[in-house]
This record gives structure tokens, sequence and C-alpha cells, in this order.
């Protein structure tokens, strides 16, 4: 296989704004939460925001974040936890502030990403939900990260192909019921990967610090690649890849290698 | 580093938690009133949204809230309950951080949780994680903010009440508060408000645009606050929860709600009394008190005044009282009743008499002291006080 039938890949890290990056050397030591996106825009081209999963976009906030980044700088970000893992009855409403809200960086957008939690299995009533959500968010570029292993499933594959959704390729530990780690491409135009880290331990807990506690080693991150990721370049347009092992920094120091093996 | 400091907010707390208790007092709207219903002095304690937005406010007459909002079921303030689940929030939160503040019985809690990060992991994830914490295991659904300080986390918990959360980014403070309207900013009161406007200053940020210097002409020594708050800037710390038994209290009700500063210093002196006999009980020294007056309109006004050492001398603590009173009194609102609030207890060393020469006037008082105290013991509190306490009706 050579380099020209392979697409381009966007590296970067779940979430750019945390204070033990400091500590742990990422940022240099005194930096401040608002120096953060553009000192990490010098090492990465793209940034998935996780805040928006805490709290509802706010257009104002988001306005402002996009200032402090390079005009090129993109953002991938996190679908609300309202529409998610919260969701009530007006999740309607909240489908209208949120896409009021991230119309601002529109322009940056890469994808929304839509994550779904452990207990959103592949139930009628979820079924329902998921294409009325992805109805809702039309004209969004989106993608769909499954964490119930009964979505593995080629009528879920063919119908996010027929919208143009984006499944997402997770690595992530092998707990029982979790969706596996596949390169299944439904969306040409872009595919996304999200690396968890492989702490099977911390998984279960619920502790964010021990969950995401993982530090990918430069030969498991080579062996993805070539089995993974290379089939995924092949069917896509442009592929976008994120750590999410954020703690001590890992996802940095993973993503700054896997960027560097992408080059050679 | 930047501060992270969380605001928890139970909005409509009294109402919350007896909903939480009788689940038929969800289903309309809810005052919780003090006093009598029916007599003119019953005001509102607390009142659901649905009584809010039909224009019901604290500390408005019962009579003229139960116009406003006909359809709403009214029942007795039940403070303990109140008080006990403010203990509850506390105990739920405690493990994430020593550094917990708790207002009176209110819903409202602070947290820093700066430098907890390699614990617990970023802010949002805590005050996400504790929200549904809380709502899991005390049925409260508390309204959720971050900011790099308590002053604008406050302001961000009012942005969304009575459900949501906000983030203040750190350095964003300035920008955050500039649109908002003056009564957004806590602290200010009715009277500052009203000279801003006088001045057509309306918005924060408009506020934030004068210098010190300007402010200190109409605004004198509260300038400074105004300057600093404007712009979002609070150094304030987050402070602690108490250990428990590190604080006590006593109040006293008047018969009929008084505007005479006779008699409530008469009041105060009589309470100082009552909370230097505990102190003397407990063999220990009280270093601050602090005095609440409860107005007629419901709203509090409260100072504190410290002594470095502490005391338990009633004629020493009557002065710290004294001396509180005088900084607080000056809304022209009756006071209903008024608490006085012995905090930052120290134990009585047993070799202080060693190294301490008392004059003789002291050693007046403490024989005075010690005789009011064996009166008490035989025919019970309040059977002698101090010669300004007697002014009381009680």
């Amino acid at each position: 296989m050579t380099s020209e039938t392979l697409c381009p890949v966007l590296v970067g890290t779940s979430g750019y704004s945390y204070t033990e990056w400091v500590d742990s050397g990422f940022y240099p030591q005194g930096t401040r939460t608002p120096e953060m996106l553009n000192i990490y825009a010098r090492s990465f081209p793209i940034v998935e925001l996780n805040y928006t999963w805490y709290q509802m976009v706010r257009a104002e906030a988001i306005s402002r974040m996009i200032s402090k980044a390079p005009e090129e700088f993109l953002f991938a970000a996190k679908l609300t936890r309202t529409l998610t893992h919260e969701r009530d009855r007006n999740w309607q409403q909240e489908v209208k502030k949120y896409r009021e809200g991230i119309r601002p960086l529109q322009r940056q957008l890469t994808v929304i990403l839509i994550q779904l939690p452990s207990s959103f299995d592949w139930s009628r009533n979820n079924r329902y939900y998921l294409a009325h959500l992805l109805d809702s968010l039309h004209g969004f570029p989106l993608a769909v990260e499954f964490r119930h292993v009964s979505w593995v499933r080629d009528s879920v594959f063919a119908e996010l192909e027929k919208r143009h959704v984006t499944l997402v390729t997770v690595d992530a530990p092998p707990v029982r019921g979790l969706f596996p780690c596949l390169d299944v491409v439904t969306n040409p135009d872009l595919f996304f990967v999200r690396f968890h880290g492989r702490n099977k331990q911390g998984w279960q807990s619920e502790n964010i610090q021990k969950k995401f506690d993982y530090c990918y080693t430069d030969e498991e991150l080579q062996q993805w690649n070539e089995q993974y990721l290379n089939p995924l370049r092949r069917n896509a347009d442009r592929g976008v890849v994120f750590f999410n092992n954020h703690v001590r920094a890992q996802a940095p120091a993973n993503g700054k290698f896997f960027q560097e093996m992408l080059l050679q | 580093m930047d501060r992270a400091i969380i605001h928890l907010n139970v909005t409509d707390f009294a109402v919350a938690v007896e909903r939480i208790g009788d689940s038929s007092l969800r289903h309309s709207p809810l005052i919780v009133a003090s006093g009598i219903a029916g007599k003119s002095r019953a005001v509102v304690y607390d009142m659901s949204e649905e009584a809010y937005q039909d224009g019901v406010r604290k500390g408005m007459s019962l009579q003229q809230a139960n116009r406003y909002c006909r359809a709403a079921r009214i029942i007795p303030p039940r403070p303990d309950r109140y008080r006990r689940a403010m203990a509850a929030l506390v105990k739920g939160v405690i493990h994430y951080t020593p550094l917990v503040e708790k207002g009176e019985e209110d819903g409202h809690l602070f947290l820093d949780v700066t430098g907890t990060h390699r614990l617990f992991g970023p802010a949002p994830d805590i005050a996400w994680r504790l929200r549904k914490q809380l709502a899991a295991d005390l049925g409260l659904d508390p309204v959720w903010s971050i900011a790099s300080s308590k002053l604008v986390a406050k302001v961000a918990s009012r942005m969304v009440r009575p459900f949501g959360e906000y983030i203040v980014g750190a350095g964003e403070e300035h920008v955050f508060l500039a649109p908002l309207p003056l009564s957004m900013l806590p602290g200010l009161t009715a009277e500052e408000i009203k000279i801003l406007q006088d001045f057509n200053l309306h918005r924060i940020g408009q506020l934030a645009e004068l210098s010190r210097r300007q402010l200190l002409v109409p605004f004198r020594k509260r300038g400074s606050y105004l300057y600093e708050a404007s712009r979002g800037r609070d150094h304030t710390a987050v402070r602690p929860v108490p250990e428990k038994g590190d604080s006590f209290s006593v109040e006293h009700i008047f018969e009929e709600d008084t505007a005479s500063y006779t008699e409530v210093e008469a009041a105060v002196a009589m309470l100082v009394h009552g909370v230097g006999r505990s102190l003397r009980r407990r063999n220990m020294l009280g270093r601050r008190l602090k005095l609440v007056l409860v107005h007629a309109d419901g709203k509090k006004s409260q100072r504190q005044v410290g002594r470095k050492g502490g005391s338990d001398n009633d004629f020493v603590l009557r002065n710290m009282a004294f001396g509180a009173l005088g900084q607080v009194w000056g809304r022209r609102v009756r006071v209903r009743s008024c608490v006085l609030i012995c905090e930052h207890l120290l134990p009585r060393s047993p070799q202080q008499a060693l190294f301490v020469l008392k004059s003789l006037r002291e050693e007046q008082q403490e024989k005075i002291i010690t005789a009011m105290d064996q009166i008490c013991s035989r025919f019970g509190d309040g059977s002698i006080v101090l010669g300004n306490a007697c002014e009381v009706r009680v």
C-alpha cells in the first residue's frame, strides 16, 4: 500500500483544558487556562470539545473560544449530555439550543460527536430516538459512538451510511458488552477514531481519573495503525483521531507519537 | 493556578426539602410562610417556582402572596428539617474537598476544588457527578456552576436557575459579567443600584468602566468593592464548614416587630449572657460573635466581631455584640428577631491564670458573672440579667 492511496488524518485529543497537563509538562509551567488553546494548537490541528457534553453550548462562549485559536484550527464538538445520557421529554428544545449555540463554530466544525451511554442498547425506543435525533441535527456533520455491543448490525451500518453519518471507531478495554473496535466506514467523507485507553479495571470504576489512565506503547499504536487505520484510510476522504486518555497528559504524548508515525 | 470554585444551588431549598418529604406538594404551587396564617405578620419564607412566576417573593406578606397565587398550598417552615438537609448536602460533597462553604439552610454550597484534578478529574466532571449523586441520594437537583471565584460562580448560577449549569472559563469573568444587569451583581443594595441608574448606568460592564476614583465619590468605602466586583475579581476564600460543635447560637424573637435600637440592644445583652454561660459550661472561649437581625420583610442583616484569644466574659462579649449591633443597625425596616452566633470556639487553657495578671475590674466582673451563673443555675436562665437587658419585653 502506498501513502498516495491513504487519506489524510488529523490527530488531536479529547479536551485541552486540563490543569494536570501543566504539571505533566505538556503546557509550560505557569500556563493559565485562557492560554491553553493557543499553546495546544502549536502541537495539534484539531481538538474534540468535551466540555460541550457537560453544559449546553452557548454562542457567546464558543465565539470567545474560537478567538483564542488560529483561524485554520478545527474542532469536533460532543453533543450535550441532556441529549444522550440524561434526556427527557423536552429534548427537542435542547436540540434547538444546541443548534443555536454551536452556530459560531460552523466554519471550523469538523463533526458533532453523539456519544451514547453503555445503557443505550438496540431497543425499539432507542432506535426511534436515535433516528429522530439524527433528523433533528440534519445539516451538521455527525458521528455516532455506540457503547453497547447490540448495535453491531449490518442494518445499523447501512442506515448510518444512508444518512452520511460516521460510525466512530473506538479503542477501549476488552470489556464484555462494549461496542467492539471495527474498521467500518459508513461515511466516505470522514472516519472518526477515539482512543480511550485500555485500563480495564479503571473503566469499570466511576472515577474518570482511573477510567482514562492508560499510556499506549509505541508498538500498540503501530499495530493498531496496520490493523485498523489503514483500512479506514483507504475507504474515506479524511479522518480524525482523538486520544481520550487525558490523565497525566498521556493523550498528547500518544497523539504526538501517532502524528509522527503517520508522517513516516 | 486558576482557582476552580463550584457553586451548587438547590433552588427554592425549603420547598425542595418539603416536596421530598411529601410528594403531594409537588402537584401545586407551594408557599412556605413563617408566622401565623391570616395575621399580618406572616411573611413568605420560600416559594416554589410556580408561585414565583405568579409574582410571589421572599419576605412578601402572606396575604399579598395569597392574592398573587390563590392556588398555592401554604405550609409553615421547618428550619430544623432544612438544617438537616443542609448537613446531608455537605456530607454528600465533603469527600471531594475539605473546602466546602455552606449558607444558612438556603441550599447554597461553594466548593473549592483547585488542585484536586489528579484525584477526581476536571472540575466540570466533579460538579456533574455531585449533582448526579445528590439527585440519587437526596432527591435534590441543584443548579451547578464553575468559575474562578465565588462571586462569578454565584452570578453564573443565577443565570441558569432553576435548572441547569454554567461554566465560566478563567479569564472570561469580565466579558461574562459585562452584558448583565446590575441587579445580577451580588452584594449591591437597592440604594446603590438606584444611584448607578441615576448616572444612567444599567449594566455591570458600564460600572466596570469607572475608575476607583470615580466610584469613590458617590460610594466612599464601597467603591472599592464595586470596582473589583464589576470586573469579576473576588479573592475571598471558600470558608470550610466549621467542625461539629465549633459554633452555637441563641435567638430572641420580639413579641412585636420593633424599630427601637434600645429594645434590640437589650435583647442582645440578654443573649450575650446566654452565650457566656454556655461557653463557661463548656469550658470554652468564643473568638467570634455574629449578630443576625431578621427584619419584618424576611431579609437578614448581619455583622460579626472577632477577638483574638477569645473570651467567655459577659462584659467582653457584650462589647463585641454591641459593636456588631452598631455596624448592622441601619435598615429602616422593623426587626422581628435577633440571633447571636458564637463561632471559632477555643478550649480554655487551664494554665492561663499563671501568666495573665487580671485587673481589679476584671476580678470584680468575674465575681459578678460567677454569682449570676449560680443564681441562674438555681432559678433558671433569665432569672438575673445585666442591667441593660431589662428592657426586653418577655
